[in-house]
């Protein structure tokens, strides 16, 4: 075996297919995106090339601005509400009790449904006249009705907040295999030191389960970054473009103006951004591995 | 790890990319491109002419638009039955497919365009300019004189068969309601917010509005506009007007104040054309925009109920001169031929055809008198009372403007959709309204 893997050739052999595939559906079109960043070009004839000018108009727009702050805003409620309460539940479910097993299920059901379906259930629920969210502050007695979604100032929050729902499940799924794979040993050790639960799991379990909050983060932030299809189908950027994201502007220069070269810069950005956040995150939750 | 995250964001900028490099979804042409051969293009409409299959690139959503396609498609069967025509659905994507298929050298062999399409393909080369055979095929003599804006474009050329006419956005209202409410059909704008505010008190919705489309937005805008200046938006997006000027701004301040008051559904920016609409017809709502083709519907709903008003305006005076000034218009647009259709003339031909019976069947059985062509066929289905009092206001019309799919300038377009949105809010100011307009206006090419 040791020989086989320090051959060259065979290394070769079997990563070449996926690396040509990876660049070929991955590398290429992003090195395309920051390329036609730099044209002025409506995705048919020519394009002229103008430099950066596509990105000095970027820094000057406002809808950029109202964009960066919303991938912001989503991805701070998803990385709030997903990992937040997902640690919650997970930590629960491993406990164990009667009717565990239903939750684990019933948690990850909602990562199963399609978006589409996910969101047209938020719309009814959200719906200022009669949905269910204004009819329960209604029945508490509660005079808290608001139009979620065509608020200009709450609507990313009820958006973000769906996304943040319904891919929570997922987030749970992978904390509880961490929490799960902690050594017994280590609580019972501390449980005989005279810990509470509590204490313990906050002191040997989550540090435990640091590469794996790295990993969840990064999902939930460059997941919050990229949002798109949630704000298409539940208020298609509105009221204005008060749920605009980057991805959204990005759609609306490409297909709604026939700008593609804009579009691509705000992409570029987009792929920077994530870049950054991805580096930052994995500087900041940097650790030495636990082996176990 | 490290790397594993990496790869799983370049993943995941990598799909944020598909989206705007190229939603391909190329489908096989071979079937649709087996074209004719040389010989075939002497007008082939004898039988013995050469089987031809054209690719086309067509509405087909609702009785509406899958009626008069059918019709055509069999009246073309009749004479010219060498031809059959391969249809693709036309998607509601703001024209992303049929970019799709040009940027990809897959363009229909016919398809319909509006003015955004054939701007954009004209530049590109992708679209037959028809002017030789708009005289050739007596299209142009088919013409209505009234409609004639709808077949030349800006620069003078044609690259359409048109088939709809000048079409208008009108506001409905339920006789009825205001009637037992005792609330007086508004003519000024203190009347309106005097109707606003008196159907608020007894329940009722003034208002519906579909505003999760962004065009209904700009129609009401459009109308509030037209009191004062019968150009409306259309000379925004000429650059013969400014946002700030008098009239554009009276109009967005007057929308707020009237928003403010209550004058549309709550949620109104959420709501989708069944739901506003449903809204009108139930009689739950005093008055609802829409544009002409909604007459066929509100009357279903309503019988004699149901009548359309002209616009409040400021005094009485811009009220009676306001009258004839309607919001909506048609642009060039209509059937057209892809430049890279192998026998142009041939397609060209289709396409003249299918834009006459088109209009034809929606005049004589669609109820509907605003057409591109004339029409020589009497009407099977007769015209509801509405569109009665529409065909005798027609010829007294004197401006119309333009619905937001006929401006000119997308980026222009794009920024008055998102602004008239936010009118509809309720938190939005005229200022900021004019500030987003002018941003612009001002860079727009």
């Amino acid at each position: 075996m040791r020989k086989f893997l320090g051959n060259k050739a065979a290394i070769l052999l079997f990563t070449l297919p996926a690396l040509l595939l990876y660049t070929v559906i991955v590398f290429y079109p992003i090195l395309q995106t920051f390329y036609r960043s730099t044209f002025e070009w409506d995705g048919l004839s020519e394009g002229t090339f103008i430099f950066l000018d596509n990105y000095i108009r970027l820094f000057q727009d406002s809808i950029f601005y109202t964009s960066l702050y919303n991938g912001l805003v989503f991805a701070a409620i998803l990385a709030f509400v997903q990992i937040g309460i997902g640690t919650v539940l997970a930590f629960a479910v491993a406990e164990g009790f009667r009717g565990s097993k239903i939750l684990r299920i019933s948690y990850f059901i909602p990562v199963v449904l399609s978006i589409t379906v996910v969101c047209q259930l938020w719309l009814a629920m959200y719906n200022s006249e009669y949905g269910l969210i204004n009819k329960v502050f209604e029945a508490l007695g509660i005079s808290y009705r608001q139009d979620w979604l065509t608020d200009s100032k709450t609507a990313i929050f009820a958006i973000a907040f769906v996304n943040a729902w319904q891919y929570m499940g997922y987030q749970f799924a992978l904390l509880l295999a961490a929490v799960k794979s902690v050594p017994e040993q280590y609580l019972e050790a501390a449980r005989i030191d005279g810990a509470s639960k509590f204490k313990a799991h906050l002191k040997i379990t989550i540090p435990m389960l640091a590469e794996t909050y790295k990993f969840c983060l990064v999902l939930a932030i460059t997941g919050g970054l990229n949002a798109f299809a949630n704000m298409f189908i539940m208020t298609g950027g509105g009221p204005g473009n008060s749920t605009y994201t980057l991805t959204y502007l990005m759609y609306r220069s490409a297909f709604r103006v026939g700008e593609f070269g804009y579009g691509s810069a705000a992409a570029a950005f987009l792929v920077i951004e994530c870049l950054i956040v991805t580096l930052a995150i994995n500087k900041l939750i940097a650790r030495e591995r636990i082996t176990f | 790890m490290k790397k594993m995250a990496v790869t799983l964001v370049s993943l995941l900028a990598a799909t944020t990319l598909a989206a705007c490099g190229s939603t391909s979804e190329p489908k096989e042409t071979s079937s649709a491109t087996k074209a004719p051969t040389a010989a075939a293009t002497t007008a082939p409409a004898k039988a013995d002419a050469k089987p031809v299959k054209l690719r086309i690139y067509a509405q087909y959503a609702d009785e509406d638009t899958k009626t008069p396609y059918d019709y055509a498609v069999a009246e073309l069967k009749k004479e010219m039955p060498n031809v059959e025509l391969e249809l693709d659905i036309q998607a509601q994507d703001d024209g992303q497919k049929l970019k799709t298929y040009a940027a990809t050298g897959n363009l229909p062999d016919i398809f319909q365009a509006g003015l955004d399409i054939i701007d954009t393909f004209k530049k590109s080369n992708n679209i037959l300019m028809l002017d030789e055979y708009v005289t050739k095929f007596g299209f142009k003599d088919k013409m209505q004189p009234s409609a004639m804006n709808t077949l030349v474009t800006d620069d003078g050329h044609t690259y359409a068969f048109p088939y709809a006419g000048n079409e208008v956005a009108l506001l409905y209202y339920n006789k009825d309601l205001f009637q037992q409410n005792g609330v007086k059909v508004p003519t000024t704008y203190d009347e309106m917010m005097a109707a606003v505010k008196a159907f608020n008190a007894k329940g009722i919705t003034p208002l519906s509005i579909f505003a999760k489309e962004k065009w209904p937005c700009v129609a009401l805008y459009d109308m509030f506009v037209t009191r004062a200046e019968p150009g409306g938006i259309n000379k925004l997006d000429k650059g013969t007007a400014k946002a700030e000027d008098a009239a554009y701004k009276t109009a967005a301040e007057k929308i707020i104040e009237l928003v403010k008051a209550g004058m549309l559904p709550k949620g109104a920016t959420n709501l989708n054309y069944d739901q506003a609409a449903a809204l009108y017809h139930e009689g739950k709502a005093a008055m609802f925009i829409n544009g002409q083709w909604e007459i066929e519907a509100a009357t279903k709903a309503l019988g004699d109920k149901a009548g359309y008003m002209y616009i409040p305006a400021a005094d009485a005076a811009a009220y009676d001169k306001g009258k004839t000034a309607f919001s909506g218009s048609g642009g060039p647009g209509g059937y057209a031929v892809s430049a890279n259709t192998k026998d142009k003339e041939l397609a060209a031909k289709v396409a003249s055809f299918i834009s006459l019976k088109y209009a034809e069947y929606k005049f004589t059985n669609r109820s509907n008198p605003i057409v591109a062509t004339k029409v020589d066929k009497p009407v099977v289905k007769q015209f509801p009372p509405m569109m009665e009092q529409l065909s005798k206001d027609i010829p007294k019309i004197t401006s119309t403007t333009a619905f937001s799919w006929g401006l000119s300038n997308p980026k222009f377009k794009a920024a008055l959709e998102d602004a008239s949105q936010n009118l509809m809010t309720g938190n939005y100011t005229a200022d900021q309204f004019v500030k987003d307009l002018n941003k612009a206006a001002v860079t727009a090419k």
